[in-house]
C-alpha cells in the first residue's frame, strides 16, 4: 500500500511557484486583492506580473497584409538557418552554385506560399461567414429553455466539460478582464443549462484565478439573467492548485467574503462547479510532484517502485481535477497552450477554425460532435 | 488507363523526379524537426474494403513506410508512430497475437534488408514499456536498435508498447531513484528522463481518421506552444505521401505566415527568443 504523500506541501510549493507570497496565507491573500480592488473600484488592472497585456495580431482581421508581409521578409532574409543544412554542409562555406540552387528553390516555395496565402484568405472569409452563419442559427437567447431543448435532443452529453479561453486586450471587443469574466460565466451557464455540473476553465495566465470576486459577480449577474431572481443555482468556484474553494451563491444569495459563508448552511447542494485552471497546473504541477517525491524518497518515506501510474493518477487528479470529456477551445486553432497533459488522455477536442469569440454556437456545436463519438480504449 | 501509363519505365523516372523535386522544393522552407503520428484507421479500412484485418494492418504499415520515406525526404529528423498501445492489449487475444507477429516480421525485414534504414541512415528507437512485450519480440527490437544504432541522419521512434501516462510515470520515477537534489528538478529534467528524451521538440502531431482525441500519446510533448495538431480525415492506410507533403507544406507557411502564432495570440513575448 501506498501512503498518502502529503499533499498540502506540494500545494504550498506549487503556490510558490506562482509566485504567490506565501507568507500571507493563501486564502487571505486573495481576499487582501478583492478588497483592494473594491476599493479602486475598477477593473482596469494590470494583469498579473506581465504588465497591460496589448492587442495581439492574430485575432484582427489586419493579420494578412502583416503575414503576407512576412513571407516577402522571410524571402530576402531566411531565417531558419536549420533547414539549408540539407542544401549546405556543416561548417563549409557555402559556393555561389549551392546558393543559387538554394535561392531558386526558395523562389518557387515563395510563390508557392503566395498561392496559399491567397488560398488562406478565402479559407479565412468562408470560415468566418460559416461561423457566421451558425450563430444566426443555433442561438441561445439567454434562455435555458432553449439550450434544454437543443440539448435534449443529443443521445449523450458530457459529464465533465473544460474550456480554454483567452485573455484578449482591452481595445478588443469583448476584452479585458470584464470581457474574460463575462464569457467564463455565459460558459458556465450553458453548462448549467445543459445539465452538465463540473466545468474547468483554462486561461493560460491564470488571470481569473487572481480575479476571483469578480468572476463571482459576474457569474451570479449571469445566472440570474438566465435563470431569474428566484431560482438562481448554487455554485461554487475552486482553485485546486492553491486549495480554495468560494462559495459563489447559496440559497439564491451571492456569498461576497470569505467570512460572509460562515453564516450560511453547511451541507450546501452545488448544482454547478468552476475550477480555474492556468499554466502552472501543467506541467510545472507534475514537476512539482516529482520534487515532492524525490524528497520522501530521501526520507526514505516513499519506495520509487511504489511511482505507479495508479498512484501518480490519483495525486494528479487530486491536485488538477478529474479528466474531462469535452475541451473546448475558444480560439482560431488547435493548440493546447500547455494545458494540464495528465488531463487530456482522452478528452474529446473541439475547436471552429478561424473562431475567435466565445458563442453559443460553438457549444452547441461541440455538444453535437461529442454526441456522435466513440471512446474505444485501446480496442 | 492510368494504370497502363505508370507501367513504362519514363513515367516511373518522371514521377521519382517529381517528387523529389517537390520534396526539395519544401525543404527549402521551415520544416518540422520532429513529427509524431497516431496511425488510426487500419482496422476500419480493412472493414470497408472488405478485406481481413490482418491485410488492414498490412496495408498501414505499407502507407506508413510511404510516407516516413516523404518525411525523411522533405528534412523532418525525427519520426514519432504510434504503433502499439498498451490499452491495446485488452484487444482479442488473437488480434495481439497477429499484432506481436506482423510487428516481428516486419522488424526482421526492415532490418534484413536494410533499405529504408540504409538509404536514409535511420536510427531505429523503440519507445515504450518493453517489460510488457514476449521475449522473442523483444529480442528482435532490441536487435534492430543495436544494427542501426550508429545511423545518424534521421531517427525513427517506434512506440511499442506505450502509453503517455506510463512515459510521464515512467520519467518521474526515474527522476525519483537518481536522487536529484529537490532544486535541481525542472521541466527540462523531466522531460529529459522520457523516452522522448534528448530528441528534438514534437512540432507537429498528425492524427488520422478525423478522431478528435490524443489517445494517450505524446501528451506532454503536444501541449508545448509551438506543437501543431493536425486531425486528418481519411484512415491511415489511405494516408498518402501526397496529402503529407501538403501537411508539410501547410506546416511551413504557418510558420512563415504566422511565426509562432499561439505565443502571439496569449502575448507571450519573450517565448520567440527562448526558442
Amino acid at each position: 500500500m501506498v501512503e498518502k504523500i502529503n499533499l498540502e506541501e506540494v500545494k504550498h510549493n506549487i503556490a510558490e511557484s506562482n509566485q504567490i507570497n506565501t507568507n500571507v496565507s493563501p486564502n487571505k491573500l486573495v481576499k487582501d486583492q478583492a478588497q483592494q480592488l473594491e476599493k479602486e473600484g475598477s477593473l482596469n488592472l494590470e494583469v498579473g506580473e506581465n504588465g497591460p497585456i496589448q492587442c495581439s495580431a492574430a485575432y484582427s482581421n489586419e493579420s494578412f497584409i502583416a503575414s503576407f508581409n512576412n513571407i516577402f521578409k522571410t524571402l530576402i532574409s531566411p531565417r531558419d538557418v536549420g533547414t539549408r543544412s540539407k542544401f549546405f554542409k556543416e561548417g563549409e562555406h557555402p559556393t555561389y552554385g549551392q546558393l543559387v540552387e538554394f535561392y531558386i528553390y526558395y523562389l518557387v516555395l515563395t510563390i508557392i506560399y503566395i498561392f496559399m496565402s491567397i488560398l488562406r484568405l478565402f479559407q479565412y472569409m468562408s470560415n468566418r461567414s460559416k461561423l457566421r452563419f451558425f450563430s444566426v442559427a443555433f442561438n441561445s437567447a439567454a434562455d435555458p429553455e432553449v439550450i434544454n431543448s437543443d440539448v435534449n435532443k443529443l443521445p449523450k452529453i458530457p459529464r465533465r466539460i473544460s474550456t480554454i479561453l483567452n485573455y484578449k486586450s482591452e481595445q478588443e471587443e469583448n476584452g479585458g478582464l470584464e470581457g474574460l469574466c463575462n464569457d467564463a460565466a455565459q460558459v458556465a451557464s450553458w453548462c448549467l443549462s445543459s445539465g452538465i455540473t463540473y466545468l474547468s476553465i483554462y486561461e493560460y495566465h491564470g488571470v481569473l484565478k487572481k480575479r476571483v470576486p469578480v468572476l463571482k459577480k459576474a457569474i451570479y449577474k449571469k445566472f440570474i439573467a438566465y435563470f431569474g431572481t428566484e431560482n438562481i443555482p448554487n455554485f461554487i468556484i475552486k482553485i485546486p492548485h492553491l486549495n480554495l474553494t468560494f462559495p459563489g451563491s447559496i440559497d439564491g444569495k451571492l456569498v461576497e467574503s470569505e467570512s460572509e459563508a460562515v453564516n450560511f448552511p453547511k451541507n450546501v447542494q452545488y448544482n454547478i462547479e468552476v475550477t480555474l485552471l492556468s499554466v502552472v497546473d501543467g506541467r510545472p504541477t507534475i514537476v512539482e510532484l516529482t520534487r515532492v517525491m524525490a524528497e520522501l524518497a530521501k526520507k526514505g518515506e516513499l519506495k520509487p517502485k511504489d511511482i505507479t501510474l495508479k498512484f501518480m493518477d490519483q495525486e494528479l487528479q487530486q491536485l488538477v481535477g478529474k479528466e474531462p470529456d469535452l475541451v473546448i477551445m475558444f480560439q482560431p486553432f488547435l493548440n493546447f497552450q500547455g494545458y494540464p497533459p495528465w488531463q487530456i488522455r482522452l478528452s474529446e477536442i473541439y475547436w471552429e477554425p478561424d473562431n475567435d469569440s466565445t458563442c453559443y454556437a460553438v457549444f452547441l456545436r461541440a455538444l453535437q460532435k461529442y454526441s456522435t463519438c466513440k471512446v474505444n480504449v485501446g480496442r | 488507363m492510368a494504370d497502363w501509363i505508370s507501367t513504362f519505365p519514363l513515367t516511373q523516372h518522371i514521377t521519382e523526379f517529381t517528387k523529389n523535386q517537390i520534396c526539395r522544393v519544401i525543404s527549402a522552407g521551415p520544416v518540422p524537426k520532429h513529427v509524431g503520428f497516431i496511425m488510426d484507421g487500419n482496422r476500419r479500412y480493412a472493414k470497408q474494403n472488405h478485406m481481413e484485418m490482418k491485410e488492414g494492418h498490412s496495408a498501414g504499415f505499407e502507407s506508413m513506410a510511404k510516407v516516413l520515406e516523404t518525411c525523411y525526404d522533405c528534412g523532418v529528423e525525427v519520426a514519432t508512430v504510434f504503433a502499439f498501445s498498451i490499452e491495446n492489449f485488452n484487444r482479442s487475444r488473437y488480434e495481439v497475437e497477429w499484432l506481436m507477429e506482423l510487428g516481428k516480421a516486419k522488424f526482421k525485414q526492415v532490418v534484413g534488408n536494410g533499405e529504408l534504414c540504409e538509404r536514409y541512415g535511420i536510427k531505429i528507437r523503440v519507445l515504450g514499456n518493453l517489460d510488457l512485450l514476449p521475449k522473442d519480440l523483444w529480442k528482435v527490437l532490441k536487435d534492430a536498435e543495436e544494427l542501426t544504432k550508429n545511423n545518424t541522419r534521421a531517427i525513427l521512434n517506434v512506440c511499442w508498447p506505450y502509453t503517455s501516462r506510463d512515459d510521464m510515470t515512467h520519467a518521474v520515477r526515474k527522476v525519483v531513484t537518481k536522487g536529484y537534489p529537490p532544486d535541481a528538478i525542472t521541466e527540462h529534467l523531466v522531460a529529459e528522463n522520457l523516452y522522448t528524451g534528448g530528441l528534438p521538440k514534437l512540432d507537429l502531431l498528425i492524427r488520422t481518421s478525423a478522431v478528435y482525441r490524443l489517445s494517450d500519446f505524446m501528451l506532454w510533448e503536444c501541449i508545448d506552444l509551438d506543437c501543431d495538431i493536425e486531425i486528418v480525415s481519411v484512415l491511415w492506410p489511405e494516408f498518402s505521401p501526397a496529402r503529407m507533403a501538403w501537411i508539410l507544406l501547410k506546416w511551413g507557411f504557418g510558420r512563415t505566415y504566422y511565426g509562432h502564432r499561439m505565443a502571439k495570440l496569449i502575448n507571450i513575448d519573450d517565448h520567440t527568443k527562448q526558442t
